[in-house]
């Protein structure tokens, strides 16, 4: 479960800006959050501190269950790492990588026994429609190669918590109806699902409770109601 | 069964970020530099040892004209005993456990060797020398070179505490000369190893953080950096150990002869391993054998350190 109460978080070297202000919400495990708003309004801030990349600088935050602080040490962070899954707007795959290569990472970083680990990449690209792609180097990609690849990696070690910023942006329709079904699936079986986007077809879709973000403020969290 | 992670799978191809070149280099000159001072090092602790262990006993005493008799013959009375016979009679009188020896013409030969070289010496005026080695604590009197010198002009009496101190306190400065040496040589190498770090860390910086993001713990992304350095440094460190050795056989062997080591002139450019175990001292064989791991170490820790201190600035 996610639980954040009161927090904010500013950046800068001063911590003078302010992006995140005094957010409270709580998402129970197998929740599933639309993360909506304008350009602009915090989402991908979020997700980026729902990940872990940054702190926050004031309030309380649970996540997995776990706390979140600076007081906490550098293991505990690593260990909540590897239970979340993250598909950037950006991908962040590694170029030099093969797409076989880069879907394994999660798994090699936890030392899971290699043959293991083909099996696994076999199953969750054929999955994607990357099967024929595997050895490909992630920079000879399209957009909606790459994007398959961040999604097949954020997923492939069956994380708790999946965050995902505009994770269809570069699929289409087809594509992105099937990813949306295996996120609903992978909530009921009790994977915590932030998914940030513009995309109001798919909203229409997966009618699910939302996060309303404006200005770094959260507007309205239609979970709090359900 | 494959090694997670063996080859370049993590994307961090550390053997890009961290390329040979220079590290080996720079690595392999600081060893070569530390190799040379380690041997100095060595050298100077050996002479302050055996200064401070022995040395300060010893007293020697030059007689010149040794054959010549004390009093000429006379009609009336024979020639009475040497210079030489009378002094080390005088010498009788030193306290008790003082061992007195006088050289023979093949240990003067040899004692004069590096100066007059192997040339037959015979018809030099050579004084004898006498070497006592007093037992421990014991004192020489204080009017000994007043009483030799009274009995036997031109008789010399060195006794080597007086300058042994100063050659002691030489050698302890050398000693500490050496180590700062060594000290800046490691300093040098943890800074070069730090600017290579650096330097790798930034070409890597985006794979670093997508790996961090994906649960890469510090000491995975810190021992994958400093593996590499640390083989480097041992490379290299090889490299400048195994080079210091070419000069420092020639050194060895042109003070062979202050150290009593004979060699065949064959062995100075490849001498098989036995003559090398003569020549060079045990415990700088160990030192030449621990540098490069040292090295490896140095280079090891500098990159974690670094590393980890870099990952800081992530949560």
């Amino acid at each position: 479960m996610i639980r954040l109460e009161n927090v904010s978080w500013r950046r800068g070297k001063k911590q003078n800006t302010q992006v995140l202000s005094d957010l409270s919400f709580s998402i129970p495990q197998g929740g599933f959050r639309w993360l909506l708003g304008p350009s602009g309004a915090g989402k991908s801030s979020l997700l980026s501190l729902l990940h872990l990349e940054t702190l926050p600088t004031e309030g309380r935050m649970l996540l997995l269950g776990k706390p979140v602080s600076k007081a906490e040490k550098r293991a505990h962070f690593v260990r909540l790492r590897q239970r979340i899954g993250m598909v950037h707007q950006d991908y962040k795959l590694i170029p030099g990588l093969s797409v076989a290569d880069n879907v394994a990472l999660p798994l090699r970083l936890q030392k899971r026994p290699e043959d293991e680990i083909q099996d696994e990449i076999h199953a969750i690209l054929k999955w994607v429609g990357l099967g024929e792609r595997l050895n490909a180097p992630a920079a000879s990609l399209s957009g909606g190669e790459q994007q398959r690849t961040a999604i097949a990696r954020a997923i492939i070690h069956r994380p708790g918590l999946i965050l995902a910023d505009e994770p269809t942006n570069a699929l289409e329709e087809s594509q992105a109806h099937r990813l949306l079904d295996m996120f609903a699936e992978l909530s009921d079986m009790g994977t915590t699902m932030v998914v940030a986007t513009h995309n109001e077809a798919l909203i229409r879709r997966l009618e699910r409770p939302a996060l309303y973000l404006e200005r770094g403020r959260l507007v309205q969290d239609e979970g709090a109601t359900v | 069964m494959m090694m997670p992670f063996s080859g370049r799978k993590d994307g961090l191809s550390v053997s890009e970020a961290l390329p040979d070149r220079s590290l080996f280099t720079l690595v392999a000159m600081m060893s070569f530099l530390a190799a040379l001072t380690l041997a100095g090092a060595t050298g100077a602790r050996a002479l302050s040892a055996r200064w401070a262990g022995g040395a300060a006993q010893l007293v020697t005493v030059q007689v010149p004209d040794p054959d010549q008799p004390l009093t000429p013959a006379s009609k009336k009375e024979p020639a009475g005993p040497t210079r030489a016979e009378a002094v080390l009679a005088d010498l009788n009188t030193l306290p008790p456990g003082s061992v007195m020896h006088r050289l023979d013409k093949e240990e003067l030969a040899r004692l004069l060797e590096p100066w007059l070289g192997e040339a037959d010496n015979s018809a030099l005026p050579l004084p004898a020398i006498i070497r006592i080695r007093l037992s421990d604590n014991a004192q020489v009197p204080n009017d000994l070179e007043q009483t030799l010198t009274a009995h036997v002009p031109g008789t010399i009496v060195e006794h080597n505490a007086s300058w042994g101190e100063r050659l002691k306190a030489l050698a302890n400065s050398l000693l500490a000369c050496a180590g700062l040496a060594l000290l800046t040589v490691g300093g040098i190498a943890t800074l070069v190893t730090g600017l290579a770090t650096r330097a790798g860390l930034s070409t890597r910086r985006d794979i670093i953080e997508i790996l961090h993001g994906l649960g890469a713990s510090d000491g995975y992304i810190a021992g994958r950096f400093a593996w590499r350095t640390a083989m480097l440094g041992l490379g290299g460190s090889l490299a400048g150990t195994v080079l210091a050795m070419v000069p420092l056989l020639v050194l060895f062997r042109m003070a062979a002869p202050f150290a009593n080591i004979s060699l065949q002139s064959d062995t100075l450019l490849l001498p098989d391993w036995q003559t090398l175990q003569n020549i060079i001292p045990t415990d700088m064989l160990v030192a030449f054998a621990a540098l490069p791991f040292v090295a490896a170490f140095i280079c090891w820790i500098t990159t974690q350190s670094m590393v980890r201190l870099w990952l800081r600035r992530l949560p």
